[in-house]
C-alpha cells in the first residue's frame, strides 16, 4: 500500500493482513555528490514503487528517510531507530529498509529491521522499457528476502 | 400578404412567445445535454492499448505481457505499467487474465507455489486460483480474477480495462 489517503484506509480496515513496512532510505547531499544522490533516490524509488505493487496487500510503503550524508552517521541512526520503535508499535511484525548508501551496510545488525542494499545504477540513459525491465529483474531478486522473511515466522 | 391585419396585441404576445420560446430553449438544451451526456460519452472501456505479445505466439501455458500506457493524475502525467497472464484454454480461446490479487491487490504469478504448479499464486497471504482464475475456496480471495477484454489486430494482441467477473 502506498503512502496516499484511499490506500492507507484499506490499510486500516485490513490490519491484520498487512504486517510488514518498507522504508526507503535517501541520502541527501550538494555540490559533487548531488547528482549521484539524484540518481540513488531516483533508482530507490522505482524499486521500492516495484515492490509495493508485487506485495499491495502485506507492504506499506512509508514516506522516504531522508538524511544528509554529511550529518553524523551516529545520530542518523538514532533517528532510524526512531522510526523503527515507531513503526514497531504500530502493529508491524517486519521492517525493510532500501538503500543504496554502501554506509548502511556496516549497520546491518545496529537495527532489528532488514537493511536491503543495492547498488544505485544510473536510468538516465535508458528509455522506458529498459528501466521497466532493469527495475523488474532487480525487484525480482529481492522478492524472496520478502518470502523468505515471512516464511520464517509462518 | 393577408388581409387581415395583425392587432398590437397578436403581434405583442407573437414576439412574446418567439423570445420566451428562445429563452426556454437556452436553458432547456444545456440540461438536455447534460442528461444524455453519459449516453453520448465514449466508453472508456473500450480504450484497446497495444501489448508487444503475437497472437500467435500464445499457447496453453500461461505467459506474462507487460504493456503500458499513460495515464494522467491530477497534473502529472506517468506511464503505467500493467502485466497480463495470457493463454489458451482448450476450446482455443484466449483468456487474459489481471494479475492483482482479489484479496489485497498483490500480484500473483503462475505456478508461483511449489505445490501448485498449475495455479495462480499470491506471496502475500498464500492465496491461489485455478488456471481459469477462479478462487480456490479455503485461501483468502474472495472473488476470481478480473479478466482483460481482448482485440486482435495485425497479429498483435490488445487489452481493454480489466473487469472483474460476474460469477463467484
Amino acid at each position: 500500500m502506498k503512502w496516499i489517503p484511499q490506500e492507507v484506509e484499506t490499510y486500516l480496515s485490513a490490519k491484520e493482513y498487512v504486517d510488514t513496512a518498507l522504508v526507503p532510505l535517501y541520502f541527501v547531499s550538494t555540490g559533487a555528490e548531488m547528482k549521484q544522490s539524484a540518481e540513488a533516490a531516483e533508482f530507490i524509488t522505482l524499486l521500492s514503487s516495484h515492490l509495493e505493487r508485487q506485495f499491495t496487500g502485506r507492504i506499506v510503503l512509508f514516506p522516504p528517510f531522508t538524511y544528509l550524508i554529511n550529518d553524523d552517521s551516529e545520530k542518523v541512526l538514532d533517528d532510524l531507530k526512531n522510526w523503527e520503535n515507531t513503526i514497531l508499535k504500530a502493529e508491524f511484525k517486519h521492517i525493510f529498509y532500501l538503500t543504496s548508501d554502501i554506509n548502511w551496510r556496516t549497520k546491518e545488525d545496529k537495527v532489528s529491521g532488514s537493511i536491503i542494499w543495492v547498488p544505485s545504477i544510473p536510468l538516465e540513459q535508458m528509455n522506458d522499457s529498459q528501466k521497466l525491465k532493469m527495475i523488474d529483474s532487480q525487484a525480482k531478486q529481492l522478492l524472496a528476502l520478502f518470502t523468505n522473511k515471512w516464511n520464517e515466522k509462518r | 400578404m393577408s388581409k387581415e391585419r395583425v392587432s398590437r396585441r397578436q403581434f405583442l404576445s407573437y414576439t412574446l412567445t418567439g423570445v420566451g420560446g428562445f429563452m426556454a430553449a437556452g436553458m432547456l438544451m444545456p440540461m438536455v445535454r447534460f442528461a444524455v451526456d453519459p449516453v453520448l460519452k465514449a466508453d472508456a472501456g473500450g480504450d484497446f492499448i497495444a501489448t508487444p505479445q503475437k497472437v500467435a505466439d500464445i499457447t496453453e501455458e500461461p505467459i506474462r505481457v507487460d504493456f503500458s500506457y499513460k495515464q494522467k493524475d491530477a497534473w502529472y502525467e506517468s506511464e503505467v505499467t500493467e502485466t497480463a497472464w495470457v493463454y489458451r484454454d482448450e476450446a482455443g480461446k484466449i483468456v487474459a487474465l489481471s494479475p492483482v490479487c482479489k484479496h489485497l491487490g498483490c500480484t500473483v504469478n503462475f505456478g508461483g507455489d511449489k505445490e501448485h504448479p498449475d495455479q495462480f499464486f499470491c506471496p502475500c497471504h498464500y492465496g491461489r486460483y485455478t488456471k481459469d482464475g477462479t478462487n480456490v475456496p479455503g485461501t483468502p480471495p474472495l472473488a476470481p480474477l478480473d479478466v482483460y477484454p481482448y482485440k486482435e489486430k495485425d497479429g498483435f494482441l490488445y487489452l481493454g480495462k480489466a473487469e472483474p467477473r460476474k460469477e463467484a
